[in-house]
């Protein structure tokens, strides 16, 4: 990553603690704060996990009570990002556990092209744009087969660009562990690209 | 060494080369390899092609602020009320409106308590009965519900 990426990471790590400290002293417009820069990760990462916009939109907001309630433990030892992420996901896990959800229910089962919660577009599609849209399509569905703690860490590494380090913390687990279940998330999603594509991503035969 | 064609790199080596989160001796060991061995260089790019597709996924976003939300929701558990406001108008909505409903009363007591003001308990619980958003602070609040651009109506 670069020095400027890290330093911008770090500035913003040093606003989420100022800010939580804040909040911990009961200053709410400091918590609002905290909601208002993280909503959109959170939402999104809850969103990937579980498919439906209504229940990660509900999940959010829990994410964010539960985290206010437990603010009182945060210390500023831990990255307050890292930490509200492990709320977000044992809210997301148990949703999922809630919903008896063995397997992810796909955005759209019956529409793997289009994206999720958009209205259908009935007029026809640049042909690039169909491609993409049927690509994302392809993804989703790779990444909707995989179980949730292969889902997750693939979220975490490719949409949310954590490293190593921050994924363990996230998932309470050691960097080795985090190494070894990304790769076989990584080999389990190409192998369900492939099966639903009918090919391979890259011209490579077998 | 070993001859490099006959023990592979192993997926979470090449995985995580492809994360820049191997120790260099590791990077060294597997870059050689790579090198030397199209089958593993290939699974490499695999890799790296998966990783581009994710950063192709369309960036879902929530479409509102939900600061006011959360405000308004701690300050429902937070602050004694009358009863009559705590169980009586979520009784009303139809199912499933309950999450457009706490949306809006969120916004209104959000509004009251990041706004300062001081309005009472039952100023915010009618307003959630206005389609209209007090204060505007939730500018995208049709986008969280895009699909419910009729249930707004039900409000009324
Ligand atoms: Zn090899």
């Amino acid at each position: 990553m670069a020095d400027d990426d890290k330093g911008t990471n770090q500035r913003m790590d040093d606003a989420d603690e100022a800010l939580a400290l804040r909040a911990q002293a009961g200053d709410r417009q400091a918590f609002a704060q905290l909601v208002r820069r993280h909503q959109e990760r959170v939402f999104r990462f809850v969103l990937r996990m579980l498919g439906s916009r209504e229940e990660a939109m509900d999940l959010t907001q829990e994410t964010f009570l539960k985290a206010y309630r437990a603010l009182p433990g945060w210390r500023p030892e831990a990255r307050f990002a890292t930490w509200l992420f492990q709320i977000a996901r044992n809210a997301t896990l148990d949703q999922l556990r809630r919903r008896q959800l063995v397997e992810f229910v796909p955005l759209d089962a019956d529409a793997p092209g289009e994206a999720a919660c958009e209205p259908h577009d009935a007029a026809p599609l640049p042909e690039e744009r169909l491609a993409d849209r049927q690509r994302i399509g392809l993804l989703e569905r790779a990444l909707g087969a995989l179980p949730a703690g292969q889902r997750e860490i693939l979220l975490l590494r490719e949409l949310e660009d954590m490293s190593y380090a921050e994924i363990a913390a996230t998932l309470g687990v050691n960097e080795g562990t985090v190494k070894s279940r990304l790769a076989r998330a990584r080999a389990a999603a190409l192998a369900h690209y492939r099966h639903h594509a009918g090919e391979s991503p890259d011209d490579r035969s077998a | 060494m070993t001859d490099p064609h006959e023990v592979h790199a192993s997926d979470s080596d090449l995985s995580a080369y492809l994360d820049a989160e191997l120790d260099a001796a590791a990077r060294c060991r597997v870059e050689n390899h790579l090198a030397a061995c199209p089958r593993c260089a290939a699974r490499l790019a695999d890799f790296r092609h998966l990783a581009a597709e994710f950063a192709r996924l369309p960036r879902e976003s929530l479409g509102c602020d939900l600061a006011g939300v959360i405000a308004g929701r701690l300050a429902e558990e937070a602050r004694p009320r009358p009863r009559v406001h705590a169980s009586g108008w979520r009784g009303l909505l139809p199912l499933g409106f309950g999450a457009a409903a706490s949306v809006a009363l969120g916004i209104a007591m959000g509004a009251v308590l990041f706004g300062g003001g001081a309005a009472l308990p039952r100023m915010a619980a009618m307003s959630v009965f206005d389609p209209i958003p007090p204060g505007g602070l939730c500018p995208g609040l049709d986008a969280c519900y895009a699909r419910g651009a009729d249930m707004t109506g039900a409000f009324k």
